[in-house]
């Protein structure tokens, strides 16, 4: 995992007077009314906001998983909002890595096949990962790699129902970071944990924003971990107020 | 494909909550494979009995008579046959009295059936027919000692002898040396009834001819043609040629040519019948069976289709948070879509494949005479399993779904159509009266390796259709949705 120069202030996603509504028939609820935010290269951010402000929502359109009513997301200046679904796919895979509150790991796949998931389907699509494909032994050994950076070298083979609730957010992390991902959204991934163990995964999350200079966008209602984020901004009846 | 492979064949192996899921799969594959099987099966017995028969017409019968439009008698025969022997693809021709006439046995009162008489040349037979390789006991019709010895037991004056069809011999228990009387009956008796005068001949078994064709086993004798030819008093003429040809599949047309050269003047008006029009009706037959088979079988396959429908149905069903979560993860909706396909197909390749062992498996035991099924009990075992089938299926995956109905109404159209079939299939055969014709100490078999391969792929392909509803649902689920179902 080479380490990137960290190059101060440089602009990685740009989100411009984004809004989001959701049709009910007739009915229109308007959860996100104009979301500006920028996201510098290496940061980690913290959204904060009281439930049913629309993080969630907004975290989705930022990880292409559902569009915009109307407004831009940049990422390196590049408009995603204008992508097909295919150019979607594409990128969610290669640059989006995603931790969610629920660890939505695949039952039937132990610990390690779990992690290797993305980067499986991923590299027979040859020419737009970053030029090079990895061989089969590569993936699993960066796998391995990633399970034992976050502390679960013992649990490789294990099952995500033998593993404890912590133990799957650590190996959703792993797998947020398989693809090197731009930027790894998590939405309240200590959501369903008790507090020694969210510690343990805020710890991850930060070291990994540390050592990888990995950009991170996380939600969440718990602010120790947002005091120790570099910024945190709140969502606040579908705007940011900062 | 690789990934969507290792994907796929988890969920298939996996045997988690819903283990119903993997009963289903079973009993899909059980459905495919009994439809392939019994398709493999009856076509094999079909092709077997088409095939015997053709061997054995084609054994027994010359492959184009010749005769006159009205079925009377030719002059000149030895010119025509001369003819005839100079056409291309002839082997060989011979004359041939062909009469029906009334029998009654000696002591009985009473006329007690009415035969073809066939008056032929036993050496210039051998030749189109084989004749003699047929007949147990003497083909020496004029052989004086026996014609003596029977004349002289039974005290009465006897024309020749004659070779019976051994079944007819057996209704009527007739034994070599017996007497058989024949009624003869005249042209010229046609025309004035009142000069009605039975002319009775007394003729003596001397053999028994069996062709294992009930046509001629029960209804045919044989007797000399210069002794047909007497007691028809149509010396030096005959009514039929029969003919041999090098390849019998040429019939139809070398036989408009054998009309030409035996055509010696204006009022002969010499037609032909080949062997194939002959049995046309029982070709016909026998391809609509085949043709109805193929349908049926088709049908009960779709019925197994519709349950790896509802298979992969269910599985996208309990799968659908992580469709989710592999959209995340960027796999695309063709990805998602082969994920499930290849589950359907496997299914399907899977019972498509035991269903072929086991259909050539049973034509293996059917033809080296291992079992010998009764057909009701095959039947009555056919449908016992397609019944269960369509049971466990409505009650497993249809309790809530909207199709329902329209898959129970196509159920039941389905089950009536089978037990029609069930019930039209061995009338149908008795019709064609193939257990009569055809003697058969084991069943005839004939593996089609070409409609074997067909049928793989019928069943392959219909269950390939089958999974591209479920597919299609799976890979069209929104990622947010799907991520979000409980
Ligand atoms: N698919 C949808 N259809 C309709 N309404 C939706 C949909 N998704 C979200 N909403 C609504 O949008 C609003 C914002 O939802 P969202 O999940 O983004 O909130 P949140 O800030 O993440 O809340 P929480 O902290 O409870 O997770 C809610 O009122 C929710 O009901
Ligand atoms: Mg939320």
């Amino acid at each position: 995992m080479e380490n990137l120069i960290k190059v101060e202030n440089e602009s990685l996603i740009r989100v411009v007077n984004l809004e989001k509504s959701f049709f009910d028939g007739d009915s229109e609820l308007k959860v996100l009314r104009g979301v500006d935010l920028e996201v510098d290269k290496s940061e980690i951010l913290a959204i904060m906001g009281a439930s049913g402000a629309g993080k969630s929502t907004l975290l989705h359109l930022i990880g292409t998983l559902d569009r915009p009513t109307s407004g831009t997301i940049y990422y390196e200046d590049e408009d995603i909002t204008t992508y097909s679904e295919r150019e979607l796919t594409q990128f969610r895979n290669t640059s989006v890595g995603f931790v969610f509150q629920f660890h939505q790991l695949l039952p039937e796949f132990n610990a390690l096949e779990n992690v290797v998931m993305g980067k499986l389907i991923s590299n027979r699509k040859s020419g737009y990962t970053d030029g090079r494909q990895l061989t089969r032994n590569e993936m699993y050994d960066r796998a391995e790699t990633l399970l034992g950076s976050v502390g679960l070298s013992e649990r490789l083979t294990h099952f995500p129902s033998q593993l404890s609730g912590g133990e799957r957010q650590r190996v959703a992390i792993a797998r947020a970071l398989m693809n090197e991902p731009k930027v790894i959204l998590a939405d309240e991934p200590t959501g369903n944990i008790d507090d020694i163990t969210s510690e343990v995964v805020f710890d991850i999350l930060l070291r990994v924003n540390e050592e990888l200079n990995q950009t991170i966008i996380i939600v969440t209602h718990d602010s120790r971990l947002s005091d120790q984020t570099n910024r945190t901004v709140n969502l606040v009846e579908g705007k940011i107020s900062y | 494909m690789k990934f969507e492979w290792f994907v796929a064949s988890r969920y298939l192996l996996s045997q988690r909550k819903q283990s119903f899921i993997s009963i289903i799969s079973v009993i899909s594959i059980v459905g495919v494979s009994l439809g392939v099987a019994t398709v493999i099966l009856v076509i094999a017995v079909l092709d077997g009995v088409e095939h015997g028969l053709r061997d054995r017409f084609l054994a027994n019968e010359a492959h184009v008579a010749v005769s006159k439009i009205d079925r009377g008698f030719f002059n000149n025969y030895e010119d025509r046959i001369e003819a005839i022997k100079k056409v291309d693809g002839v082997v060989a021709a011979s004359p041939v009295v062909y009469t029906q006439s009334a029998i009654f046995q000696k002591g009985s009162q009473s006329i007690q059936d009415v035969i073809y008489i066939k008056g032929i040349d036993p050496e210039v037979e051998d030749t189109v027919t084989g004749f003699s390789k047929f007949v147990e006991g003497s083909v020496d019709f004029q052989d004086q000692k026996i014609i003596d010895r029977a004349s002289f037991i039974n005290d009465e004056s006897v024309t020749g002898g004659i070779v019976l069809g051994a079944r007819l011999a057996k209704n009527l228990t007739l034994h070599q040396g017996d007497i058989l009387r024949l009624v003869v009956k005249l042209e010229e008796d046609n025309h004035s009834p009142g000069a009605f005068l039975p002319r009775i001949r007394n003729f003596v078994v001397i053999g028994f001819y069996e062709s294992e064709l009930a046509v001629y086993d029960s209804r045919m004798a044989f007797i000399h043609v210069d002794t047909a030819q007497k007691i028809y008093q149509q010396e030096g003429n005959i009514n039929v040629i029969l003919v041999r040809l090098e390849d019998p599949e040429l019939a139809p047309t070398i036989g408009d040519e054998l009309i030409e050269v035996s055509s010696f003047n204006t009022i002969d008006m010499p037609i032909t019948t080949t062997w194939l029009d002959t049995h046309a009706p029982l070709f016909a037959a026998l391809e609509l069976e085949k043709i109805a088979t193929v349908i049926i079988e088709a049908l009960i396959i779709l019925v197994a289709a519709f349950n790896i429908a509802s298979t992969l149905i269910m599985t996208v069903m309990e799968k659908t948070r992580d469709v989710g979560t592999l959209r995340t993860l960027g796999a695309s909706r063709g990805n998602i879509m082969l994920i499930f396909m290849i589950q359907g197909c496997v299914i399907g390749m899977l019972g498509t494949l035991l269903g072929t062992a086991l259909g050539l498996g049973v034509c293996k035991l059917l033809s080296t005479n291992v079992i010998r099924p009764s057909p009701l009990i095959a039947y009555a075992l056919v449908v016992l399993l397609i019944i269960f089938q369509i049971c466990v299926t409505l009650k497993f995956i249809l309790s809530k779904t909207k199709l329902r109905n329209i898959v129970m109404l196509l159920f039941w159209i389905l089950g009536i159509a089978f037990i029609l079939y069930c019930l039209v299939q061995p009338i149908s055969l008795k019709e064609l009266g193939l257990s009569e014709i055809y003697q058969m100490n084991q069943l005839p078999i004939k593996i089609n390796w070409f409609f074997v391969g067909f049928i793989n792929l019928l069943s392959f392909s219909i269950c390939w259709l089958a999974t591209i509803y479920p597919a299609f649902q799976a890979s069209n689920m929104r990622p947010i949705e799907a991520l979000q179902y409980e």
